[in-house]
């Protein structure tokens, strides 16, 4: 994973294109994918600000939002901005995402593009 | 079923013991032999370190050698349970089975809690960012308040109407009524109903609740053995949709419910027009207004109105979730669609007291797994 780009996949046979990564499309069952750029910033979709936190979680309240980017690709993560609203542009960030199990998991979150 | 709530002093095969022994108490089937037994819970092992507990249920209620499983699939493990009991019985297999669910779970951390039920979330585009089965309703309402001009206010009135049907149910894990103004819009709303996942507050979700539930099914040709008014399972649909949320084609549809939904009308020669009643899964008070959509019984974006307008109300044309619905009867998760059932044949039977729909003769249900992802939906009918 290059880390400052997030990547979607692109089905060759139909050319549906996902965040996520999958052994078969789930619109055409295709099998072979290749890597695609999601673009430097998509738009806030829904968010929410979370007070309910799951273990691992140590940011409260946690906002978390689906993101849309080109081509209708959407992404779900946390946002580092609290005061968000639907419409908003965001870029992704790399950093620490969580904890799960006592573990630091990394991943992409989203910065409002001021 | 059991009284829903807290069970401390209870341990969950207590509690399916006892709900399991009320059924064929009732069905009058304590001598009688039952030839499987399918106990549905989605955390036995997890939170009650009990794994194989359909083994300990059928030696619990010495109903061997009945054929015995566990199913799990998250919160539609109850109605999972009642399809396949009904599936054993239409091929032939078997005559009767005793189908009984449960949950034990207010024992364990709330962070506990969340963050189980959260691992049935799209693992890596949800669960690792955090992502909890509130976070997704509270996206969700916000979309449809934008959208559809629900409001903060509409949310509320389907906890006010859910918690005065609870009330009425002595099964209920909260059986008291509430206030518009206690929950919304009141300097005492802010204290009492604190933000959960914006905007939904804590009268928007259902509680974590102990309990179990129970249906005793038969094949039909036998129905008269055990009661003079045997309520049929008319239809059936079981459907699953894409896991992660954000891949769905509108994250304001519930795809799987609304084709389950179809299946199983069409199973029974019905339409939604046709529903006397239903129990939906109201685990967040914005799922009872998408649901009630996507099931068939009110056009998409107009749930809302439907609600204000006290159509879901008693007296109204489609009474929703008399039982009180998961959010005051309570949500002990595998029991949950099963008790939804139990409600229904109760309301069937014209056994509901204050609660009561004059007159029902259909109804329907559903039970959802995952965030609208896997939804089994009953039609039930008095013979």
């Amino acid at each position: 994973m290059v880390e400052d780009r997030l990547i979607g996949f692109k089905c060759k046979k139909c050319g549906a294109i996902a965040h996520s990564r999958r052994m078969v499309c789930s619109s055409c069952k295709g099998r072979d994918f290749e890597e695609y750029p999601l673009g430097d910033e998509g738009k806030v979709v829904t968010f929410t600000k979370l007070w309910a936190i799951p273990e691992g979680i140590e940011q409260l309240p946690l906002t978390l939002a689906i993101v849309e980017f080109d081509g209708n690709v959407r992404v779900t993560g946390q946002v580092l901005d609290e005061d968000i609203k639907t419409g908003d542009k965001v870029r992704p960030v790399w950093g620490n995402i969580r904890k799960i199990r006592g573990k630091e998991v990394q991943g992409f979150r989203f910065q409002r593009v001021s | 079923m059991t009284k829903f709530g807290r069970h401390d002093e209870r341990s969950l095969i207590d509690l399916m013991t006892e709900s399991s022994i009320r059924a064929l108490e009732h069905a009058g089937a304590t001598e009688k032999s039952v030839d499987a037994v399918y106990a549905a819970s989605m955390l036995a092992g997890e939170l009650n370190n009990q794994t194989a507990i359909a083994s300990a249920l059928v030696d619990q209620l010495a109903l061997f050698p009945a054929a015995a499983e566990r199913l799990e699939n998250g919160p539609a493990a109850g109605a999972s349970a009642i399809k396949n009991a009904y599936c054993g019985i239409a091929c032939g297999m078997y005559d009767t089975v005793l189908v009984t669910g449960g949950e034990k779970m207010r024992h364990v951390r709330a962070e506990t809690i969340t963050d189980y039920v959260a691992t049935m979330t799209n693992m890596e585009e949800e669960y690792v960012h955090g992502i909890t089965l509130p976070s997704l309703a509270g996206m969700l309402a916000r979309i449809y308040m934008e959208r559809y001009g629900v409001t903060r206010e509409d949310l509320s009135r389907v906890a006010v109407k859910n918690h005065l049907n609870g009330s009425k149910n002595p099964y209920a894990h909260i059986q008291q009524p509430i206030s518009l103004e206690g929950i919304y819009g009141s300097p005492e709303a802010e204290v009492n109903n604190p933000v959960i996942a914006e905007p939904l507050r804590m009268y928007d979700c259902c509680p974590v609740t102990d309990g179990a539930a129970s249906v005793l099914l038969c094949a039909s040709e036998k129905a008269k053995e055990y009661t003079d008014t045997p309520i049929s399972i008319a239809g059936i649909g079981h459907a699953t949709d894409i896991m992660a949320v954000q891949d769905r084609k509108d994250p304001a549809v519930l795809e799987a419910l609304r084709i389950s939904a179809v299946q199983a009308f069409k199973m029974a020669k019905m339409t939604p027009q046709d529903m006397n009643l239903a129990e939906l899964h109201d685990a967040f008070t914005i799922l009872e207004i998408v649901e009630s959509e996507d099931a068939g019984f009110f056009k998409k974006g107009t749930g809302h109105v439907a609600l204000r307008d006290g159509v879901t109300s008693l007296g109204g044309k489609l009474p929703i979730n008399m039982s009180g619905g998961l959010k005051a009867r309570g949500h002990p998760v595998g029991a949950t669609g099963v008790s939804q059932v139990v409600e229904l044949v109760w309301q069937l039977r014209g056994e509901a007291d204050k609660r009561q729909v004059k007159g029902a003769r259909r109804a329907f249900s559903c039970n959802m797994g995952g965030f609208g992802n896997n939804v089994v939906s009953l039609v039930l009918e008095r013979s």
